[in-house]
């Protein structure tokens, strides 16, 4: 009887360790090789794609460190500190330089240059240039992006210009402020582009004019004054479609992920992560093109603001940078007054009379 | 700000934009004040809690402006011990001007040292208690209102004491609680007896009853025989059916001590539970097996003889007839076959545990809650008889008891079969406590009904059916018609849907607990043609942190718990209420004529805890409770530094406050600390270790089955006696007889000779009988014999594996059929073979096996638990393990909504089962499926939170599955079967 | 000066929770807000292992350099902690933190999420040591009263070790000799910058604090 006892005693024994493998599950490896616990930490590593179990609910309770990726301009490491560096690398200064530069460049332009325009005088008979309805998607539009704007360089830089300034205690206060006006004011803005681009886009489609303009970038090469445009100029064009339509919908995209209203969004951190450097690049973006567009709207062109304010230009103005329109309208092609406003001194234009 | 305010209002959780917009703005107010912050964290479930919490600031601020005007803060710090489980992990409680502030961790504490799982570090919720009942209540018209106490007790006395002139004082049915100290569990056992019944019991017997009993029959006393602090010196262990990581978590930390010195871990469980992540080896068996595996393992010892010869010839009758049982029935095809363990598994664990001695074996609920919970739990026992382990440290048999103070409960308390002590039912014994009590025997016979004081009483697990049954078949003169819920959950018991119909039959239900609301909730739901005239009372009982007594935790050892803060809202310490009830029914001057009475809330007189604890010192000699006198407890409780963490035992250490002599003593005095506490009995850290003398704590086997059988002698052999005893062979327990035929009579005083003549070393009130043979000559007083490897008075007396009544292996079922059917079996008919056979192809229909079992977040039935918000968020949903093929073959998904059928609802058409989480996962295997069974508050997919007493509901509700287990009880104790029976799952729809 | 650093041995977690209670009891957590929590990978398999997590207090941290309001700040003791006066929830210190531990009261739509709320290491804020401001914003103040961190204290396992950066390295150290396996520290790669990863025999001496 021992002897038979002594033989199944030698079984397990007899069972040889297996050999380790690089795929091992964990309790592969405690058999292979006791001790090595290196699938688990492999497990840990890769918790954020293979979420561990853990009773408390929510989104990503059961990761323990997050993937690791690499975004365009960041190391390969954690989602979290890849993310950091492309925002506090890249666009953070990139961003701010970007906008430094375009205020700079443009105060430079109007200490050089001066405002544009004013070459043709005011001939009194006026055009309607923008209804009530556009101005005021326009305007709407406009006070919702310069909110955006501010609030968003506040979040982005104001640690660096306003706190050394003001304070922690104010400055938190201010920007918790801003930061809820941002992420209020977000969603207006979404309503008010969408009505911005369809009022506007029909008159900012391409044609063969806008090639010429671009060729002697609206005139400021080979002189000859302004190069005739329709309604609105190749300039103008590229900054409805490359300034505010393109990155609009960009903006306006992750910053609804970023607010968390578009459902099945937003609840990952990585989700978040790539909203949010989508979300900054185009608002530097934007931002910068804007910069342009409204200097352009105010102090850069002479008549432009009135425009946008009344509705109304002088036909010297139209004809001075819109000539094409100018003509269109003079030719009846386009009705001088499109909509039932009272022209400024009721003097409204003989053509669109006729 | 006006737009803070008003988000501040609790209306119904209308989501959408607008809504969140609104919201939205209301919160981008930039003030973040402690208020704000807590409203906002109010999100789904926790709604009502933020607000919950802020009553709390509040209260706490209240207090501060008090004291700022008592010109100064007064805080205390109270030692008090976790409530939950029997780990007993310390906690000392700041209070701060009557408000439990903080809880820190008790360093010293050898049990826990500081540590302590959710359940413990949570339980300062108890001393807000925001969901707890806070005042008494009545069902009025399936509506819960408001009563007053003097209300409350006139009506429920008078319900009462008319019963008991119509069906007489079997008809009420007190079921009491492990929650209740020691002195309050001991006082309700004395309660019933003055009322004159038998029918009360509490947790144990659906808990640890078949290990009391086998264990007790086995070789002694029914307890955990060493401690979890001193399996720091095992060198194997073997889990099977524990699951002490989420159970006993605490239990962990020497465990895992041990296992970092070389103990090797094994853990034998149908699921992979985080008990066995942390195994050497994990062995699955299928649910209901543990016999086979065991005696599977059991083979390969005998067979390679590695079992402890000398041990077993000396200390163990009739291993050999449980050798050639096991060596000719269970050969490793057999094993295999039942229990799904291969040969090689069996061996290894076999050789582990044979190579690696002193080995431990560790069991719980996955042995005690079957129909043969009694023989798996002897199972256990003769494996570690036969490798020598018991009365060894570092090896025993490691029963980790439940509750907080089951152990006690247990000892003393409220339990059908036996008087405080396990003092049998005989005249005798009540004699005893008549005696200890000063009240007049005839008189307590008096009180019970003719024939009945001798008879046990119905069990806790199948009161249903003292409600149910045909009254022709039950034990006694009438069917139950009022029952006490004395802190006890309803949905712990097997068998909800019929046991709704009991509650609504009944004519008297009263609730007495810090959170009745389970089965309030259960009470109130509307059932199908009940008793029009039923009363339902809910009374709002203290926790055991608004007064303080003793509680024994699962090593013995007895923490004093000191009153952390007092009693909150309307509520009522239990003994109190025992005492005021008593006023109403005629017998409060029997309950406390040996007490000194205090004034408790309300200025009104209760019975002092340490003078009841006094009186069990003067009594309960059997189990040693008798050397435990508060001055020795809480001088242990205010030393704690002075044990060693191995040991327990003090080095050294003079208590100040008393100047008491700790050296020596171990900690919390571990019954049986014989003797009276003048002799100074040091408790006894591991049963039956002849390694040491008996006034160290050693001990032997106990002589209690007589001193032969069959021709063969059941003393100990000769020189297998504790260290230094006088009497070197087997010998019998000591009474006056022996004492005089020993030549020892002379060494009793006059008065102890008065008291020990003719008396035993049970009854003699001197104690002198016990100091004379321990003292004076080493010996043990309860005699020094062999333990029973065959315990001839069970219906297997080697334990025999046997199907559970409802199996899915009809081919085994045919093998291994279950017991016939008992007719007045604890006062009821009691079936087994008819519902086995009638089900025997039951498998066809619910092919998964089910189990059940404990999440470490909530305790028992959970109300308590689910109610802390700290806790309940942890596990909000109830849910079913379910393995990923099982899951696949339905269709189910993680997180999907699944409805569980049982058998029994098969008479219940429209309740369609329970509705639950699925929670896939490889924990289980593919037939095997588990449920936690802390969850109440939905019943067949619908929450009940309208039947809740306003206020008093468990933040988290689910589904309990106790409503969905299934008929079937343990042939001794009648232990309802909660880990093996059968289910279906179905994905559910919309 | 000290310098505090969690380790959580694995080879000892049993996912008890006691460290998530402990911290919720401490600090007056509310729902909802998760300072710590436990994970459990390859659960219900051999190879089972839990971990609980928080703030490790990072030694470059990800959270604070992305604050658009700078309210982080280091103790001297290594403690990253914030100013919730200035704290304007803006979420991107969760996006930043690695082991995610910044928590928020409200679930975040139209980006309002409430105060940031994350383990403090028991030490506090910016507010006058254990004053009641101080409770009422971040919890308790342990570190002031000479304690460590509650969930640390009250580990069921002593799996999780909280304190002085050299003395839990020491006594890990220690463990980890005794039962020869079981060296790997969680999370120390990434939040104290000495490459642990998985691999490393025994915990690598702890760095002091830059600032
Ligand atoms: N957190 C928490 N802790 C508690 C409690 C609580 O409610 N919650 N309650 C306390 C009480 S009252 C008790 S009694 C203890 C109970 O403590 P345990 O008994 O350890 O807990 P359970 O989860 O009931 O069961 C243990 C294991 O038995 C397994 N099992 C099921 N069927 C079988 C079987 O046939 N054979 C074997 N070998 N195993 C099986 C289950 O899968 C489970 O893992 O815990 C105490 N501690
Ligand atoms: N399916 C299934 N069923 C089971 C089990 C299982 O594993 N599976 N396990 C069984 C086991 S082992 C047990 S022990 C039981 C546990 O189940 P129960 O013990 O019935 O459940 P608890 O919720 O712990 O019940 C204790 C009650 O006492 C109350 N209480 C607390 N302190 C006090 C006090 O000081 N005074 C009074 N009067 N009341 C107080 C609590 O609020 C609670 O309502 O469940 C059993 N049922
Ligand atoms: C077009 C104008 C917008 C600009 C210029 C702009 C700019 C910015 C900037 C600069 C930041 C801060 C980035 C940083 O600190 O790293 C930011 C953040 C953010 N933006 Fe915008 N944004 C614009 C529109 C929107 C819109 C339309 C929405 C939503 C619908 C939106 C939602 C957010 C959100 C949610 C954040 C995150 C910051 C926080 O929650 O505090 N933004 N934006
Ligand atoms: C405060 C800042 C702004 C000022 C002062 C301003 C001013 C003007 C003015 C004067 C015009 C008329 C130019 C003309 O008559 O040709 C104009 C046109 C226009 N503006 Fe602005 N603007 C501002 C901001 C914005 C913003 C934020 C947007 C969009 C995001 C925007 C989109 C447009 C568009 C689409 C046109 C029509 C021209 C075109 O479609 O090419 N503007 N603006
Ligand atoms: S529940 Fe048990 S292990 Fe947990 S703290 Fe309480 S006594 Fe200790
Ligand atoms: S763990 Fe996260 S929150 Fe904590 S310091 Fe590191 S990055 Fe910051
Ligand atoms: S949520 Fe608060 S702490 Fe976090 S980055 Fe934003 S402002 Fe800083
Ligand atoms: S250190 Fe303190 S605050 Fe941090 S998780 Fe632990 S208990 Fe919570
Ligand atoms: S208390 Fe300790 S053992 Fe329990 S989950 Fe937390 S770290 Fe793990
Ligand atoms: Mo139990």
């Amino acid at each position: 009887q021992p002897a038979a006892a002594g033989a199944v005693a030698s079984a397990p024994a007899a069972v040889a360790a297996p050999e380790p493998k690089p795929d091992d599950t964990n309790a592969q490896r405690a058999k292979s090789q006791p001790g090595n616990n290196a699938p688990f930490w492999r497990a840990v590593r890769e918790s954020g794609q293979q979420q561990g179990y853990t009773s408390l609910p929510g989104a990503e309770k059961g990761t323990l460190i997050q993937s690791f990726v690499q975004y365009p301009g960041s190391r390969l490491t954690t989602a979290g500190e890849a993310w950091r560096q492309v925002r506090n690398q890249w666009i953070i200064p990139y961003g701010g330089s970007l906008l430094l530069i375009a205020v700079l460049a443009l105060a430079i332009f109007y200490k050089t240059k001066g405002p544009l325009g004013g070459h043709h005088a005011d001939t009194g008979r006026k055009i309607e240039r923008f209804t009530p309805f556009e101005r005021a998607a326009h305007w709407a539009n406009a006070g919702a992006f310069v909110a955006l704007a501010v609030s968003g360089i506040v979040m982005a830089f104001g640690k660096f210009f306003l706190l050394p300034v003001i304070g922690s205690t104010l400055f938190g206060w201010l920007t918790f402020l801003l930061k809820n006006v941002h992420n209020f004011v977000g969603p207006l803005f979404a309503v008010s582009l969408l009505i911005v681009i369809v009022t506007f886009i029909k008159d900012n489609i391409a044609n063969s004019a806008d090639f010429v303009w671009l060729k002697r970038a609206g005139g400021m090469l080979g002189g000859g004054g302004e190069v005739p445009s329709h309604r609105f100029n190749a300039g103008e064009k590229g900054m409805f479609w490359w300034g505010v339509t393109v990155p609009g919908i960009v903006i306006v995209a992750s910053g609804l992920v970023l607010d968390k209203l578009v459902p099945g969004f937003g609840e990952l951190r990585g989700e978040m992560q790539i909203a949010h450097m989508v979300h900054a690049v185009a608002a530097m973006v934007m931002m910068t093109a804007l910069i342009g567009h409204i200097y352009m709207g105010t102090i850069g062109v002479k008549g432009a603001l009135g425009a946008m304010k009344t509705g109304w230009v002088d036909e010297g103005w139209a004809k001075e940078h819109h000539e094409l329109w100018y003509d269109d309208v003079k030719a009846g092609k386009i009705p001088a007054q499109r909509s039932g406003q009272p022209a400024p001194g009721g003097v409204a234009s003989p053509v669109a009379r006729a | 700000m006006l737009l803070t305010r008003r988000s501040t209002a609790t209306g119904p959780n209308t989501s959408g934009l607008v809504n969140s917009l609104a919201r939205g703005v209301a919160r981008a107010v930039p003030t973040m004040d402690r208020r704000a912050f807590l409203r906002r964290s109010g999100m789904g479930v926790g709604a009502g809690i933020a607000a919950s919490q802020l009553t709390l600031v509040k209260k706490v601020q209240a207090a501060d402006s008090k004291a700022a005007a008592d010109g100064g803060k007064k805080v205390e710090v109270k030692r008090t011990v976790c409530g939950h489980c029997s780990v007993g992990c310390a906690i000392d409680a700041v209070v701060e001007n009557g408000v439990w502030v903080r809880q820190e961790p008790v360093f010293d504490s050898p049990i826990n040292l500081g540590a302590h799982c959710a359940k413990g570090a949570a339980v300062r919720e108890n001393g807000h208690g925001e969901y707890r009942l806070k005042s008494p209540m009545k069902l009025v018209d399936g509506k819960y209102k408001k009563i007053s106490w003097d209300e409350a007790l006139n009506e429920i006395s008078q319900k009462m004491l008319a019963l008991r002139k119509e069906s007489g004082p079997d008809s009420v049915y007190v079921v009491g609680s492990s929650k209740h100290n020691n002195e309050q569990a001991y006082l309700l056992r004395k309660w019933m007896t003055l009322w004159g019944s038998n029918n009360c019991d509490h947790q144990a017997r659906i808990c640890h009853s078949t290990t009391v009993a086998g264990v007790a029959n086995t070789w002694g006393y029914g307890a955990m025989t060493n401690s979890y602090n001193d399996m720091q010196n095992a060198k194997a262990a073997l889990y099977i059916g524990s699951n002490a990581a989420e159970a006993h978590p605490v239990s962990m930390l020497h465990v895992l001590h041990a296992k970092e010195t070389g103990c090797k871990m094994i853990v034998v469980d149908p699921r992979f539970t985080r008990t066995a992540a942390k195994a050497d080896q994990y062995v699955r068996l299928r649910s209901g097996t543990d016999i086979a595996f065991l005696f599977g393992v059991m083979y390969h010892v005998f067979k390679n003889g590695w079992e402890d010869k000398k041990y077993v010839e000396d200390r163990v009758y009739g291993m050999d007839k449980v050798r050639d049982e096991v060596l000719a029935k269970w050969t490793p095809d057999k094993v295999q076959e039942v229990c799904g363990v291969d040969e090689a598994t069996c061996l290894q664990v076999a050789k582990t545990m044979a190579e690696n001695r002193p080995s431990t074996i560790v069991w719980c609920m996955g042995q005690t809650q079957h129909t043969i919970g009694n023989a798996m739990v002897r199972a256990s026992c003769l494996l570690q008889l036969a490798l020598g382990n018991i009365g060894k440290s570092g090896g025993g048999a490691n029963i980790f008891r439940g509750h907080d103070n089951v152990q006690g409960a247990t000892d003393v308390g409220p339990n059908p079969d036996s008087l405080p002590g396990y003092y049998g039912l005989a005249e005798g014994s009540f004699k005893h406590f008549a005696k200890a009590w000063g009240v007049d025997f005839e008189w307590i016979k008096k009180q019970y009904a003719p024939g009945m004081m001798s008879k046990s009483g119905i069990t806790v697990s199948r009161w249903i059916d003292g409600v149910m049954e045909k009254n022709e078949l039950i034990d006694q003169d009438s069917n139950i018609r009022g029952m006490f819920f004395w802190g006890h959950a309803p949905n712990s018991q097997t068998r909800g849907l019929e046991m709704k119909k009991a509650m609504d039959k009944l004519d008297l239900l009263v609730v007495v607990d810090p959170f009745p609301s389970a089965t309030a909730a259960m009470a109130a739901m509307p059932g199908q043609g009940g008793n029009a005239n039923r009363a339902v009372y809910l009374l709002p009982a203290t926790t055991q942190f608004e007064t303080s007594g003793s509680c024994t935790a699962s090593n013995r050892s007895i923490q004093w718990r000191e009153k952390v803060i007092d009693p909150l809202w309307e509520s009522r310490t239990d003994h109190m209420i025992m005492y005021q009830l008593a006023q109403k029914l005629g017998f409060d001057k029997e309950l406390v004529k040996n007490y000194k009475m205090v004034k408790g809330k309300g200025g009104m007189d209760e019975p002092e805890t340490e003078s009841i604890l006094r009186e069990i010192n003067k009594c309960v000699w059997t189990i040693g409770y008798t050397g435990q006198s508060p001055e020795r407890l809480k001088a242990h409780m205010r030393n704690m530094n002075v044990f060693d963490v191995k040991t327990l035992r003090a080095k050294g250490g003079i208590d100040k406050e008393t100047g008491y002599k700790l050296d020596g003593d171990f900690f919390g005095l571990p019954w049986p600390c014989y003797g009276t506490p003048e002799l100074k009995h040091p408790g006894s850290p591991n049963l039956y270790d002849t390694s040491k003398h008996v006034m160290d704590g050693g001990g032997n086997f106990r002589a209690n089955f007589g001193v032969e059988r069959e021709g063969v002698s059941l003393l100990a052999g000769d020189g297998s006696h504790s260290a230094g005893a006088d009497l070197t062979m087997g010998y019998p327990e000591f009474d006056h007889l022996l004492l005089k035929k020993l030549g020892w009579w002379d060494e009793l005083s006059e008065d102890e000779k008065k008291a020990a003549e003719g008396k035993n070393w049970k009854t003699d009130s001197s104690g002198g009988i016990i100091r004379v043979a321990m003292k004076n000559h080493g010996c043990h007083p309860f005699g020094n014999a062999k333990a029973r490897a065959v315990v001839w008075n069970f219906p297997d007396p080697i334990p025999q594996h046997r199907e559970p009544l409802y199996s899915n292996r009809a081919d085994l079922v045919e093998k291994y059929p279950t017991h016939d059917d008992k007719k007045a079996f604890w006062r009821l008919p009691t079936l087994y073979k008819t519902v086995q056979e009638k089900n025997k192809d039951i498998g066809k229909t619910y092919p998964l096996v089910m189990t059940s079992g404990r999440l470490v977040e909530f305790e028992g039935g959970g109300e308590e638990t689910r109610s802390n918000p700290w806790l309940a968020e942890l596990q909000q949903d109830m849910f079913v393990e379910l393995n990923p093929k099982a899951a696949n073959d339905r269709g189910i998904r993680n997180g999907d909504y699944v409805w569980v059928k049982t058998p029994p609802m098969q008479a219940v058409p429209e309740f369609k089962g329970i509705k639950v989480k699925a929670l896939v996962t490889e924990r289980v295997g593919a037939d095997t499926v588990f449920l936690p069974f802390h969850f109440s508050g939905r019943w067949g997919g619908v929450d009940l939170l309208p039947y809740y007493p306003e206020g008093a509901h468990p933040v988290v509700r689910g589904e309990s599955v106790n409503v969905a287990t299934t008929y079937g009880y343990d042939s001794v104790t009648m232990m309802q079967e909660t880990k093996t029976t059968v289910c279906q799952i179905e994905k559910a729809t919309a | 000066m000290a310098r505090m650093k969690f380790i959580c041995d694995s080879e000892r977690c049993i996912e008890c929770n006691g460290c998530v209670t402990a911290c919720k009891a401490e600090h007056d957590v509310p729902w909802g807000v998760n300072r710590r929590r436990v994970v459990t990978l390859n659960d219900g398999q051999p190879g089972e292992k839990s971990i609980s997590v928080a703030c490790m207090h990072c030694s470059d941290a990800p959270c604070m350099a992305v604050c658009p309001v700078d309210c982080f700040y280091r103790t001297d003791e290594g403690v990253v902690l914030h100013d919730k006066d200035v704290c304007i929830g803006c979420g991107y210190c969760s996006y930043a933190c690695p082991f995610g531990a910044p928590q928020f009261p409200s679930n975040g739509t139209f980006g309002l999420r409430g105060k940031m709320d994350k383990c403090t290491f028991c030490a506090g804020g910016p507010e006058a040591n254990g004053s009641a401001a101080e409770f009422e914003k971040y919890g308790r103040n342990r570190l002031a009263e000479g304690k460590l961190p509650a969930c640390a204290e009250m580990c069921s396992t002593k799996a999780l070790l909280g304190g002085d950066g050299d003395v839990v390295a020491d006594i890990f150290r220690t463990r980890v000799l005794t039962r020869n396996k079981g060296s790997e520290v969680w999370g120390w790669g990434t939040a104290y910058g000495k490459p642990t990863g998985g691999a490393t025999p025994a915990p690598a001496k702890p760095e002091t604090s830059k600032s």
